[in-house]
């Protein structure tokens, strides 16, 4: 193809959409509904996995001490601890500190502990690289010598990580059938468009037109269909999600990310899923029409 | 130029539009293709620019094997003929001018020749001055005008032309067939298939009756010859 033509080709695509008017209008519409709505699915997505990080990171292995362990022997355990497998951080955390801790917690009734000494024993904070590591890594904790008992809520992590992963894959599967409509709606608008223009591809042909010379400027057309059409449901949620992140506090471990990280990833999946699906419209439904 | 040899044309639903046709027709030759309706006027032109495919037989025209053709020699041969049709064919959203520069874009003329061309056949058909417009705004004599002009901006051999003063009066029948005279005087082909008595039986050209799929008549300076 000579350069002439495919500037040929630019230039028609987009005189096509001004020229087809009302067709273009709902094209575009029907697009931008379809990434309006995966937008919103992403951004939740994005949000939802920030979460559940979040409360991830959270998890944390409470390794107590016995008594019987000296303390100049717990610097050795400490470093044998963080030599288990999957341990990415240890804070040793001294029966005096705890006591403290307590006695603050407890603020005007920290007298109830007078009397009787230190009951409480040295501790490890243990956060696990993997969370769904947890489990075992508790498991190794506890059999390491030295170490009486360990907390790490059992059977909440197991569930909370099941909720966890069961919420991600029904955001997964809520975006694939998102998707699949937005194909449906968008080739049964474009069908419609191109439909009504199946007399002017036929002439084409009649006048010597090649189907790669016909094609061209719907392709053109396509495309440029489907980057508007991924720009409008863009602009209308930076605009949404901006004056979500500053109009709403959320509590903890809830927090919205950043706008600018949130938008850059919507934003480039939008365009690259309204150029395809404007492209693979063009493709579907000029192939019909082209046997003449 | 043309050729024709025992060609038969059979549609789906059992029709013959065409039983054992042969014909000739030269180099600069100007003929009426005529008959009554349903006699297979329509499929013997369209044979021509293979809008059709025979059943059986032969057809060449300026020196293509029209049966033979593979699909994506077709726009290659068509650009070869231009083609005028009785519902004018103009690309509705386009301008008079854009729809007759198609056929110089589709053979990627550059954009000086295109225009060029343009001018000198919007010169040709009497429409200097309406190359902005859009076909709609035109009469239906102008718009098959249109229709000429961009079956004659590629300088044809030949042109096809399917009753193209069937939806004219009487006046813009003329005026299409004064063109069709002028371009013929310079040695383009012309195959016309028409219902119109009057500028057959006025012009004397050769005349080609098809009746019931067959060549009834092949007569060097005919008449129409019919009551419809």
């Amino acid at each position: 193809m000579k350069i002439r033509t495919a500037g040929r080709h630019t230039r028609e695509g987009f005189k096509n959409l001004f020229r087809n008017g009302w067709m273009t209008f709902a094209s575009i519409s029907a697009v931008a509904v379809t990434l309006l709505i995966l937008g919103i699915a992403i951004i939740l997505t994005l949000n939802i996995q920030n979460l559940s990080t979040n409360i991830e990171n959270q998890l944390q292995i409470n390794a107590y001490v016995s008594d019987s362990v000296p303390a100049t022997a717990l610097k050795g355990l400490e470093q044998e601890l963080f030599a288990l497998q999957g341990v990415r951080s240890i804070k040793f955390i001294s029966k005096a500190q705890a006591l403290l801790a307590m006695k603050k917690q407890l603020q005007q009734n920290s007298n109830l502990l007078d009397g009787l000494g230190n009951p409480l024993p040295n501790e490890f904070v243990i956060q696990a690289i993997d969370p769904s590591q947890t489990v075992s890594l508790a498991q190794a904790v506890k059999a390491t010598p030295g170490i009486q008992n360990v907390q790490y809520g059992q059977s909440y992590i197991n569930k909370f990580l099941a909720v966890i992963s069961a919420v991600r894959d029904a955001a997964f599967i809520f975006i694939i059938v998102l998707l699949v409509m937005g194909v449906f709606l968008i080739s049964n608008t474009i069908k419609i468009t191109i439909f009504t223009r199946r007399r002017e591809i036929e002439i084409m042909k009649l006048v010597g037109a090649t189907d790669g010379f016909i094609r061209g400027p719907f392709f053109v057309e396509g495309t440029l269909m489907g980057i508007v059409g991924a720009l409008v449901p863009a602009l209308i949620l930076n605009e949404l999600y901006q004056w979500l992140v500053t109009s709403v506090t959320p509590f903890p471990p809830f927090s919205f990310l950043p706008l600018a990280f949130v938008m850059q990833r919507t934003v480039i999946v939008l365009i690259l899923c309204g150029v395809f699906m404007g492209l693979w419209g063009s493709i579907v439904s000029v192939r019909r029409f082209l046997r003449v | 130029m043309i050729e024709m040899q025992d060609v038969w044309k059979e549609y789906g639903n059992g029709i013959a539009a065409l039983s054992g046709v042969s014909v000739q027709i030269k180099q600069g030759d100007f003929c009426f293709v005529v008959g009554p309706s349903g006699a297979g006027k329509s499929t013997f032109i369209k044979l021509m620019y293979r809008e059709e495919r025979p059943t059986k037989g032969h057809i060449f025209v300026g020196g293509f094997n029209i049966e033979r053709l593979r699909e994506r020699q077709i726009p290659i041969m068509r650009r070869h003929i231009g083609v005028v049709f009785q519902d004018y064919k103009l690309l509705p959203k386009m301008t008079v001018a854009e729809n007759i520069a198609f056929a110089l874009e589709v053979i990627e003329a550059s954009r000086r020749t295109i225009n060029r061309r343009v001018a000198e056949v919007l010169d040709l058909v009497g429409l200097v001055g309406k190359g902005k417009m859009l076909p709609q705004e035109l009469s239906g004599g102008e718009q098959q005008r249109v229709g000429v002009a961009r079956a004659l901006v590629n300088k044809p051999s030949v042109i096809i032309a399917d009753e193209p003063t069937g939806n004219l009066d009487p006046e813009n029948s003329w005026a299409i067939l004064k063109l069709f005279e002028r371009v013929n005087d310079q040695g383009t082909t012309i195959v016309m298939a028409t219902h119109n008595r009057e500028l057959v039986n006025a012009c004397r050209k050769r005349v080609i009756a098809i009746e019931h799929g067959q060549i009834a008549r092949d007569e060097e300076r005919g008449e129409y010859g019919y009551e419809d």
